[in-house]
Formats: structure tokens, C-alpha cells, sequence
């Protein structure tokens, strides 16, 4: 056999060149990557371009007007969605937080009924957002007669991004090294202890991101909202969790669904206005990834 | 320090600068036929031995004959693994350390852990030695008792100077003695080690065993090593396991021999013994 004949020469460093594989398959990876980014690219192009001229300070300095769209607003869209992001931080974050920690420091995984709650919360993540709004009308809106306010959009908006914020604080939590409960509770620490003094501050990047995510993808959610029934013209700031109000996706939806002109570049400058807030939020998770990334 | 030299090749004992009367044993721990379960699957079998006050006490053997197991039960941290459960009896200071009153919690501030890999918490320095003394509602001067800790743990001087910092910017050996501060700072009466010395490398091993030999004036210490020269060289008493495997071919981690550690590396009463620490089994 060849391979076994000794080389003249002392050794065979050159190889016989790349195989036409190789290159194929980092072309398709390399073009995937291209049509993914081109896209994206091309949409913020298209949409700048379409609501430049409105983006000028009477986009959110005004409210919305079906008379006059050459100087109508959308600040009390802006306005909503800050109201609804925020409650729902505050309301969702806290619970699928403590969600997480019981699922990964104290329930036991041998019984039926957590493996149950587990495999729920993955189907309950994959639930579509419309279904998400049935059961805010039937349920917050009508059965507990919160109507059509901050509160119950709050509320709704907090079930839907619940199940992501329980399995990312779940991945955060199991990221952090076995051997550091270990060298707590060798110590004379207590399970709370330990939970609340190292795991959770050694978790808090890892769910400040995965929230984050979580809170952007809300953000941009209209179904649910057309779902509970929201109103397409809000000419008013929310005051208060009872308060009526609109945001961004629906105010974005009532534009295009208008036959003049000016309100299609209306809703393309409130959609810049949109990817915004989205980019800055991400950015933001980005940052605190980077930021507090623990090295084992 | 000054070794003597025995009839094994590569193997010291503890030199008679640290002399010791080893015949009155003045019993810490006491294991009493203690069986270690996980599940149906009994991990260790039968044991029986006697840790004595302010002794160093080497737990030696092949990989899964059960010593971690078995160095585990003195803290109860096997409590922390579902399905583990112990058989038998292990008393401190003749109190059952199973018994129904007795809070596991308690039991880890008095009986401190050292882990195979150095485990500081992700904090600064002067945290990780302040956390157990904190956790356990301690009083007094917090900065003199982090410094006493880390000068007990020969580190003071490495790193006074930068007690902010944070704790994993440390050499793998200053880590497990970092470890080995934060245990102190409890102030334990026992501190168990479970292989403390396997990721470090021989100078670093050096300082530990060096530490050992200073702390076991003031504390017992329970060591478990793969490395029989370390047994030899740090410890007082040696307990050898084995695992053998049952008529219906399970094995169990049992305890083989349990002797001062000069009798066990010079005149081993067990063949299974001798053929270890010769290096013709394990």
C-alpha cells in the first residue's frame, strides 16, 4: 500500500488543496447571512425613506388627527406603549423571575406534576399573541370589568411574554456553576441565602437580557391589542393604569388602513419610530451581556 | 522539615516535629456501619472509623471506591443530592449527626468543606471570607476578622493589598486557599477537604499541605486525595477504601483499612493495602 512506502523526502507538509466542498458550503452559509442582513437593510432604507418627511418634532410632539395627517402625531402611541411596557416589566419580570428560581432551585423533578408545569411553560411560549388577546378580552377586559385600559393591555401583554421570561431567568439561573451553591451552603448558608446572595446576582445578566429581549418582542405586538378591542384614535396621553390608550403597532395599523397618501408616510415615520425604541432596547441587552458576561 | 525516610520508595510520613500521642484518640466523629445510598444503589458499605480532635485523617483509594461519598456525610452535604440517604450511625461529639433535631445548616457552620476545584464566589477578595461570617449573623469587626482568616490561610500578605479585587483574578492556588480562609472564617471546628489540592500544580500543592500541617493545631481535618504521597506526608491516620464488586455484580465502595498512617505505608495489616500503595493495584 502507498501510504505504508517510506517518502523520499523527509516530510509531505503540502496538501491537495482545498476540496470544492469546503468553499460551497461557506458560499451558502456566507449568502444566507447576506440575504438575512440585505433584507433587513432594505426595509429600514425603504421605510426612512418613505417617512422622512415626517420625521420632524410634530410626530411626537402632536397627537394623531384624522382631519389634518401633514401635522397629526403619534405621541400618545409613544406614550401608551411606555405605559405598557413599564407595567408589564413590572409585572411580569418579578413573577417569571420567582417562576424560575422555583423551577430550577426547588421544585423536584422527579414528580409528574413539574415536569407537566416545564413542558407547559415551553407550549405556552410557542402560543400564538391573537390567543394571548382572546383571553385578555374574555377574561381581564369582561369577566374582571377592567375594560379596554392600561391595565388590562398590561396584564395581557404580561402573559404573553411570561413563559420567555420563566426559560430565559431559567437559562440564567443554570448558568450559574453548581459548585458556587456548593461552596455557599458548605458554609452554613441557607437555601434562601444562597439563592438570594449568590445565584440571583450571578443570574441577574443573563435574565436582564433575556427580559429585555422579551419585552422588545412585546413591544411590537398588535393582535392581541386589536383583539381586546383598542381604539384606533387616541387623542390623549394615558393618566393612569385605568386610562384608555393606544400604542405604536395599532396607531402604525390605523394609519395604513387610511386611504390618503400623507397618512401612509405617517405610519412609515411612526414605524422608525418603532425600530427606535425595538434597537435601543436591544442595544441595551446587548450592552449588559457584554458588560457583566462572568467568567468561570 | 525534616522527613524519615521508610521502606518504601517516594514515601514519607509526617516528620516528629509535629509529635503527636496518637494512642489517646480523642474522638470527633465516630462512623458506626455507615451505608451511603443513591436511590436503590448503595454506594458505600459498612464503615466503620474514628476521626480524632486536632488530627489530620487522609481518606485514600481508587476513583469510585467512595470516599467523597463517605467525606460527604460528615457536613451532610449529600443531603443535597436527591435520593442520597445514609445508613448507620455518624456521631459528633457523641450526637447523632442524623438525628431528627439536628438542622444540616448548623452542622456546615460547624464542620467547614474545602471542594476538589477552587470555588470562590464571583465577589471581591474581602467578600468571599466576609459571606459565611455574614450568612451566619456573626458580630464583631468584619475587616479583623477577614484578615485573621487570610492570614490563618497563609494569604495575607498575597493579597492585602488588593482585597477589592475580585476573587477570580487568583492563581488556581491562591483560589483553594482563598477557599480555605473563607471556610475558617466561620470558625468551624473540622474542615473537610475533598481533594484539594487535584487542580493545582506541585508548588502550589506544597503551600497547601504546609497550611494543613499549621491548621491542624487548631483544627481537625478530613482529607480526601488520590494522591498517596500526600496521605503519607500531611496525615495522622489513613484510611484506605476499595471497591469491590458483589455476588450479584454491584459495586460498592467499602472500607479496606483504617490505621495511624505510618503503620498503613510501612506495615500494612491488609494484602489489598499493601498492593496499593505499592502501586500494584489502583
Amino acid at each position: 500500500m502507498a501510504i505504508l512506502t517510506t517518502p523520499k523526502s523527509a516530510v509531505q507538509l503540502a496538501g491537495q488543496g482545498r476540496p470544492l466542498r469546503e468553499h460551497v458550503f461557506r458560499i451558502a452559509l456566507l449568502s444566507s447571512l447576506v440575504i438575512a442582513l440585505g433584507f433587513l437593510a432594505l426595509l429600514l432604507v425603504y421605510v426612512v425613506q418613505d417617512g422622512w418627511p415626517r420625521l420632524d418634532s410634530a410626530l411626537w410632539e402632536n397627537q394623531p388627527s384624522i382631519r389634518r395627517p401633514e401635522t397629526a402625531g403619534i405621541q400618545s402611541g409613544i406614550f401608551g406603549t411606555l405605559w405598557i411596557i413599564a407595567l408589564t416589566a413590572l409585572m411580569a419580570l418579578p413573577t417569571g423571575i420567582l417562576a424560575a428560581v422555583y423551577l430550577e432551585e426547588y421544585a423536584d423533578k422527579t414528580k409528574w406534576y413539574n415536569r407537566l408545569i416545564e413542558l407547559n411553560i415551553s407550549n405556552l411560549a410557542a402560543v400564538p399573541s391573537i390567543v394571548y388577546g382572546i383571553l385578555g378580552l374574555g377574561l381581564i377586559a369582561r369577566w374582571m370589568q377592567f375594560g379596554f385600559t392600561v391595565m388590562t393591555g398590561a396584564m395581557t401583554i404580561s402573559l404573553l411574554v411570561l413563559p420567555i421570561v420563566i426559560i430565559s431567568a431559567r437559562e440564567a439561573i443554570k448558568a450559574v456553576p453548581p459548585s458556587i451553591r456548593e461552596g455557599s451552603l458548605a458554609l452554613g448558608a441557607t437555601q434562601w441565602q444562597t439563592i438570594w446572595r449568590q445565584v440571583l446576582p450571578a443570574a441577574v445578566p443573563g435574565m436582564a437580557t433575556g427580559s429585555i429581549l422579551a419585552l422588545s418582542r412585546a413591544i411590537g405586538e398588535a393582535a392581541p391589542f386589536l383583539m381586546l378591542g383598542a381604539a384606533t384614535l387616541v387623542r390623549f396621553n394615558p393618566e393612569g393604569v385605568w386610562s384608555s390608550f393606544t400604542v405604536l403597532p395599532i396607531q402604525i395599523y390605523s394609519f395604513i388602513s387610511q386611504s390618503r397618501e400623507e397618512f401612509h408616510v405617517l405610519a412609515a415615520a411612526a414605524i422608525v419610530i418603532l425600530l427606535a425604541i425595538l434597537l435601543l432596547m436591544n442595544s441595551v441587552a446587548i450592552w449588559l451581556r457584554n458588560r457583566y458576561q462572568k467568567r468561570w | 522539615m525534616s522527613e524519615i525516610g521508610i521502606s518504601m520508595p517516594n514515601v514519607t510520613v509526617r516528620g516528629p516535629e509535629a509529635p503527636r500521642n496518637l494512642e489517646s484518640l480523642d474522638p470527633v466523629f465516630q462512623v458506626e456501619d455507615l451505608s451511603v445510598f443513591y436511590g436503590d444503589y448503595e454506594a458505600v458499605r459498612n464503615v466503620d472509623m474514628t476521626i480524632g480532635n486536632r488530627e489530620i485523617t487522609a481518606m485514600i483509594g481508587p476513583s469510585g471506591c467512595g470516599k467523597s461519598t463517605v467525606l460527604r456525610c460528615f457536613n451532610r452535604m449529600n443531603d443535597l443530592i436527591p435520593g442520597a440517604r445514609a445508613a448507620g450511625k455518624i456521631t459528633y461529639h457523641g450526637e447523632d449527626l442524623y438525628g431528627d433535631h439536628v438542622d444540616p445548616i448548623e452542622v456546615r457552620r460547624r464542620i467547614g468543606m474545602v471542594f476538589q476545584k477552587p470555588n470562590p464566589f464571583p465577589k471581591s477578595i474581602y467578600d468571599n471570607i466576609a459571606y459565611g461570617p455574614r450568612v451566619n449573623g456573626m458580630k464583631g469587626k468584619m475587616d479583623d476578622l477577614v484578615e485573621q482568616a487570610l492570614t490563618q490561610a497563609a494569604l495575607w500578605d498575597e493579597v492585602k493589598d488588593k482585597l477589592k479585587q475580585n476573587a477570580l483574578s487568583l492563581s488556581g492556588g491562591q483560589q483553594q486557599r482563598l477557599c480555605i480562609a473563607r471556610a475558617i472564617a466561620v470558625k468551624p471546628e473540622v474542615i473537610l477537604m475533598d481533594e484539594p489540592c487535584s487542580a493545582l500544580d506541585p508548588i502550589a500543592t506544597t503551600k497547601i499541605e504546609d497550611l494543613m500541617q499549621e491548621l491542624s493545631r487548631d483544627y481537625t481535618i478530613v482529607i480526601v486525595t488520590h494522591n498517596m504521597q500526600q496521605a503519607a506526608r500531611v496525615s495522622d491516620r489513613t484510611a484506605f477504601f476499595t471497591a469491590e464488586v458483589d455476588e450479584a455484580g454491584v459495586r460498592h465502595g467499602r472500607l479496606v483499612e483504617f490505621d495511624e498512617t505510618s503503620r498503613i505505608f510501612t506495615n500494612p495489616a491488609d494484602k489489598r493495602t499493601e498492593d496499593y500503595i505499592t502501586g500494584r493495584f489502583g
